[in-house]
């Protein structure tokens, strides 16, 4: 370690909700570095704010302190704008939930983040080479054949692949995963546990959240999440 | 563009969507036909008042009446804005048919040929409607006096609102009883008695298209009304009815009109009767039928005020739906905001959406009413020929058709409307839902 550079870093983080009239404390200070190309696990149990950190990481919630800087760029300085920017082109987000549009088919789901960055004419201008990019991450993802279907017509793992197609669409340099196989048997996860491999080795840069273990494992860094602070 | 493409795809594949639009669309044909029928029936009734008076009145409730009318005419003759004046003598008379019975009418002396040029008078006539110079003319005794009768003292109307008519009038014969007024406002003694007859034969019928006028005025020659209400030295009048050249402007010719009767009154101030000119009032056509037009405009108003309510419904209805649809939105809101969407641009999905919704219902709304109007008259006659059931009760209400005139900026208003209370609708829960951290709605639901 320590040979390639640190794009993602966590300094002291603070988050903490508001449940009526208390305050609860999920994340304690959290420091954290990932280093391009890494895949790292970040285990933890169930509610000890993974979720929570991952949304941080990548600009969907703010910190109540500290900073996340991405490629030594404060989140918490950029406008609003330049955040949507930043989850538009440098982040793809996999849920535990898919997060589907059930309008859209599957190649739409795929090319949505190209879609909501261009207005009608930037997208007549893309359309065709954004559609040719989503049918070849589908046929990486295996699911050529599925293009015109309707997210309802898949299964949960097919689901899941369509959802990292779309975390991809853009390009991203960060890939951040949320319990991607918390909601799948463990045949299926282990067929997206494989897809995550396989873009490591081509060098994407994956945080990936999970409260299991044996999952954990197939990455190449584990972190552990306890009493809202990285143990080390 | 994805917001193009989300807003069909809600439209095309949300039920919910499908009753936004159905309701939206049945506000807008609810007002769209009772705006039009409504609206028809006053203009056909005020259309109908200025027909039957003329552009501008110069007159007296007085009974009695005012002189020096020759004069006045003549000079409102010379007035630039003035096209035809007509002299009128108004009264109350008892009118008796030949074989008994008795009923009050009102009496309109008039000069045919100078009131058909200041009113529709020769267009409402039956059988002297191109020679209205013969209205009194009965044909089966032309040496005989003639009055023409309100049509429906003269005839039936049958449900559907028409007349059955004779190829010529029926021969009939009336007395028309006045009790005449001197000058000063005293019973003047004709002959022996304080009451003057005269026998009339009937001529022709005259249809207005307003039940008070046609139910209960006789017009008579204006010579006979004066000797038969009036009494003393100088001629007198009740009224002059004045019509204006074309494009004069209404308000502008009645303030010419009244600066000429202000002058007028002055010079003959202290003339013999000249305090008869004191009860003398200058009116519009619309002031001078104010009475019978304000409580239609009453019921106009009152109509608007109700579906005004109706209006607030589908706004409140509109923003129950778009709640309904946007709480069942929220994950997409956190998924679009975690590819990168604004909440501007979340905003305007919804709005455009609402859009959409509020122009759909209001083109169907608006197809359904025009539809529906074209064939209005249809359907009435249809239920009445089945059913005995009529809309408008014609022995009631003196309309032909129900009004289905279509207009458009009425239509643009609505269609407009309902749009906007779309958007108002939509806006609140569009706003919610845009000003969603995606963490919130992403948390743990289930896809
Ligand atoms: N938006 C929120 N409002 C209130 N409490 C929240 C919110 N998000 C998470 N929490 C709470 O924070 C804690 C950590 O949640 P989360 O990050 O989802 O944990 P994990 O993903 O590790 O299961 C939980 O107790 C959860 O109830
Ligand atoms: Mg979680």
């Amino acid at each position: 370690m320590g040979e390639r550079p640190v794009i993602l870093k966590a300094e002291r983080l603070h988050k903490s909700y508001r449940m009526g009239a208390t305050r609860v404390s999920v994340l304690k200070g959290v420091d954290l570095a990932v280093e391009q190309g890494q895949f790292v696990a970040v285990i933890g149990a169930s509610g000890s704010g993974k979720s929570t950190l991952l949304h941080l990481l990548g600009g969907l919630d703010r910190p109540n302190e500290g900073t996340v800087s991405f490629d030594g760029q404060d989140l918490n300085r950029m406008r609003s704008w330049e955040l949507n920017r930043f989850r538009n082109e440098m982040v793809g987000f996999v849920f535990q939930f898919y997060h589907l549009l059930d309008e859209l088919d599957v190649l739409e789901n795929v090319f949505l983040p190209t879609m909501v960055s261009r207005g009608i004419v930037g997208w007549l201008a893309t359309r065709k080479a954004a559609r040719e990019r989503a049918l070849k991450l589908l046929e990486q993802l295996g699911l050529q054949d599925r293009a015109r279907h309707k997210p309802y017509q898949l299964s949960g793992g097919e689901r899941q692949r369509v959802a990292i197609g779309r975390a991809l669409m853009n390009e991203p340099r960060l890939l951040l995963a949320d319990e991607p196989t918390g909601n799948l048997d463990s045949t299926t996860g282990n067929g997206i546990l494989k897809v995550l491999e396989r873009l490591h080795q081509a060098g994407q840069t994956i945080v990936m959240v999970t409260h299991d273990e044996r999952v954990a494992r197939r990455a190449q860094r584990v972190i552990t999440l306890a009493d809202g602070k990285v143990k080390t | 563009m994805y917001k193009l493409k989300l807003i069909i795809r809600y439209l095309v594949r949300r039920r919910i969507t499908h009753f936004a639009v159905l309701t939206v669309a049945l506000c807008v044909f609810i007002v769209v036909v009772v705006m039009t029928v409504m609206n028809g029936l006053v203009e056909e009734f005020k259309q109908k008042n200025h027909d039957f008076v003329g552009d501008c009145v110069v007159g007296t409730k007085s009974l009695v009446g005012f002189p020096y009318y020759e004069e006045l005419m003549q000079a409102l003759e010379a007035t630039a804005c003035v096209e035809a004046v007509s002299p009128v003598v108004k009264n109350y008379a008892l009118l008796r048919p030949q074989y008994g019975g008795d009923r009050y009418v009102e009496l309109l002396g008039i000069d045919p040929v100078r009131h058909s040029r200041v009113t529709n008078f020769a267009q409402t006539l039956y059988y002297r409607a191109a020679d209205p110079a013969k209205a009194f003319v009965p044909v089966y005794e032309p040496n005989a006096l003639g009055c023409v009768l309100g049509i429906d003292l003269a005839l039936w109307r049958d449900a559907r609102s028409e007349y059955t008519f004779d190829a010529t009038p029926q021969r009939a014969a009336f007395s028309l009883t006045c009790f005449p007024l001197n000058a000063r406002g005293a019973p003047a003694m004709a002959g022996t008695t304080v009451v003057s007859s005269q026998q009339f034969y009937y001529s022709d019928n005259s249809h207005s298209g307003i039940a008070r006028v046609d139910d209960s005025t006789v017009y008579i020659p204006l010579d006979q009304a004066q000797s038969l209400c009036m009494a003393g030295e100088r001629k007198r009048i009740t009224a002059v009815h004045i019509r204006f050249r074309a494009g004069a402007e209404l308000y502008g010719g009645c303030e010419q009109v009244r600066r000429l009767w202000s002058q007028f009154r002055q010079a003959r101030a202290d003339a013999p009767d000249g305090r008869l000119l004191d009860t003398v009032t200058v009116e519009s056509w619309k002031e001078h039928r104010r009475a019978y037009i304000a409580p239609m405009e009453k019921e106009e108003t009152l109509m608007s005020v109700m579906f005004s309510l109706v209006g607030i419904t589908t706004v409140f209805i509109v923003f129950v739906v778009f709640y309904v649809i946007v709480s069942h939105k929220t994950k997409d809101i956190g998924v679009l905001k975690s590819v990168g969407a604004s909440s501007a641009s979340v905003m305007g999905l919804f709005s455009g959406f609402a859009f959409v919704v509020g122009l759909l219902g209001s083109v169907a709304g608006i197809a359904a009413g025009w539809l529906f109007l074209a064939y209005i008259n249809r359907i009435e006659d249809w239920l009445y020929s089945r059913f005995g059931f009529q809309l408008w009760d014609r022995t009631i209400y003196a309309i032909g058709e129900i009004p289905h005139e279509v207009e458009f900026h009425v239509l643009a208003v609505i269609a407009f409307c309902a749009i906007v209370a779309c958007l108002i609708g939509a806006l609140v829960p569009a706003w919610g839902a845009a000003r969603l951290r995606p963490v919130e709605t992403l948390h743990g639901s289930r896809s």
